[in-house]
């Protein structure tokens, strides 16, 4: 379980986050939902290590972040990050190379399902093969946990749909996903628990199915009453 | 192999086509200048172009590497400060182009499930490799320009020279390589300090961005100032110090020792605790 507890991030003089809590258990999908400049990215950039804590904590499965756990836990963030002078065969081989829980046979399985060419180059790759190629670094590790910030972000319709099916695949199965998003659109019905951010903090937590039987309303509906839209 | 050295493998792959370039330049500058030079100076001894003589100093009746080294020195300076420049810069570039560009390759750095410390590690190293391997190039490049003597110059021209005196007699080299290993230390290790005073500097800037700037140079100038201590301390005439040169040399070795020292340790602990992307 990923726990997040009292954290806080201050940034440029400004309170960015501010006592921000909530769960992402294993087997779940969570989605962090929030408008642009709500904070999303920085908790997943928190969780990650990639910029520091202001105070609070983050735990995954009770243990503080530390190198070895970047075996158990992939993050895929908002854009690529390999060398645009690389081949997507050598980005292959850098995380073959690195990373003991990489799964070289999904890695080929999943560039076959979104028709990548291991010759291109990175820096040559349109937007939505340059998105499916980094949802590939993080779905082709055998992570126990998966962070996506904005995976839809920017991509056409046929792309997401191709994603969208890599979500319901039984790669996902037993993994405990964290996504951002801004757009709930068709990822609703996928959705376990949903964390609404507003002004850095957390303005709601429920899961969507209890939400859905015992108040009649989807995440949209909650989203609409949260934000006053 | 370990995930240090993958890393190291990773940053020298990354500068290879760069490096052989810079190679490929001084090899190239060196021995065109030595041919350029020797054809002059064959056609002057001649007497086919008799105002050559006006290039060089006085020709020898025979031909030696020594005296074609004197007399190319400019064409051996430019390459060796055309790698340091390069090599200067990329001090800065070798960070810096993992930040720039859509697709920030430092997030992929910091997440791999290896201790951060390996990744100031490998790029210190990769430098210090860059180098080492741009002077041992030059060194094996001279066993190659000798024989381009051998080929350009008649037998009974030529005249042999031992080593140690080609490189005495070209400034490039001289201070390029040291005669002594002991000067060779002290003169590449003073390098690796302000390489990795440089490196926290460029952290520092990473980590508190617009502030860090000001840590940045702040932390350079007190670098410099730890070091330049015994000379700002008892200045440099000798008459007046009441310290033995032994005395100062230690006092020099232990700052410079520090300098590193605190470099290293801060530099490593930004990456691994303050560091943002």
């Amino acid at each position: 379980m990923i726990e997040v507890t009292g954290i806080r991030k201050r940034y440029r003089g400004r309170d960015v986050l501010n006592d921000v809590s909530f769960t992402a258990e294993k087997g779940e999908l969570t989605c962090l939902i929030g408008v642009n400049g709500a904070g999303k990215s920085t908790i997943l950039k928190l969780i990650m290590g990639l910029t520091p804590l202001t105070g609070g904590t983050i735990r995954i499965d009770g243990q503080a972040l530390e190198p070895k756990l970047y075996e158990k836990i992939a993050f895929v963030p908002d854009h690529l990050t390999m060398p645009s002078g690389m081949r997507l065969s050598e980005a292959l081989r850098f995380m073959a190379d690195f990373y003991e829980s990489w799964n070289e046979k999904r890695a080929d399985e999943l560039m076959r399902f979104f028709q990548l060419e291991h010759s291109a180059r990175i820096g040559s790759l349109s937007k939505g093969i340059a998105a499916k190629f980094n949802l590939l670094l993080g779905f082709a590790q055998d992570s126990d946990y998966l962070l996506l910030d904005e995976p839809f972000s920017g991509i056409d319709l046929f792309s997401r749909e191709a994603i969208t099916e890599v979500f319901t695949s039984d790669l996902m199965e037993h993994r405990g996903v964290l996504l951002t998003t801004h757009e709930i659109g068709e990822m609703e019905h996928l959705v376990d628990k949903a964390v609404l951010l507003k002004g850095g903090k957390v303005s709601l937590s429920f899961h969507c199915e209890e939400m859905r039987s015992e108040k009649g309303k989807s995440v949209i509906d909650v989203m609409r009453e949260v934000y006053g839209a | 192999m370990n995930r240090y050295l993958k890393l190291v493998h990773m940053e020298i792959y990354r500068f290879r086509i760069v490096l052989l370039v810079l190679m490929g330049i001084t090899a190239l500058c060196q021995m065109s200048a030595l041919i350029w030079m020797l054809k002059k100076a064959l056609s002057d001894l001649r007497g086919e172009h008799p105002e050559a003589g006006a290039y060089f100093s006085p020709i020898p009746l025979r031909i030696s590497f020594e005296w074609a080294m004197f007399n190319t020195q400019m064409w051996f300076i430019i390459p060796v400060l055309l790698c340091i420049s390069v090599l200067s810069l990329y001090v800065f570039f070798i960070w810096y182009r993992d930040w720039i560009g859509r697709n920030a390759f430092i997030y992929r750095l910091l997440m791999l499930p290896t201790a951060r410390r390996n990744i100031y590690l490998a790029k210190i190293t990769a430098l210090l490799l860059f180098v080492l391997s741009i002077v041992s190039f030059q060194l094996a490049l001279l066993p190659v320009l000798e024989l381009v003597i051998r080929l350009v110059v008649p037998a009974e021209l030529r005249a042999d020279s031992h080593i140690i005196d080609i490189i005495s007699s070209n400034q490039a080299l001289v201070e390029l390589i040291p005669r002594q290993f002991e000067q060779f230390f002290y003169m590449y290790g003073a390098g690796a300090v302000i390489v990795a005073a440089v490196f926290t500097a460029i952290l520092l800037e990473r980590s508190y961005r617009r502030l860090g700037i000001l840590y940045g140079l702040l932390y350079l100038s007190g670098c410099g100032l730890v070091v330049a201590s015994p000379i700002l301390l008892f200045g440099t005439n000798e008459s007046v110090i009441y310290l033995y040169p032994t005395e100062i040399y230690l006092m020099l070795l232990l700052l410079f020792l520090l300098v590193a020292s605190a470099s290293v340790w801060l530099g490593m602990r930004l990456i691994a605790k303050k560091i943002t992307v």
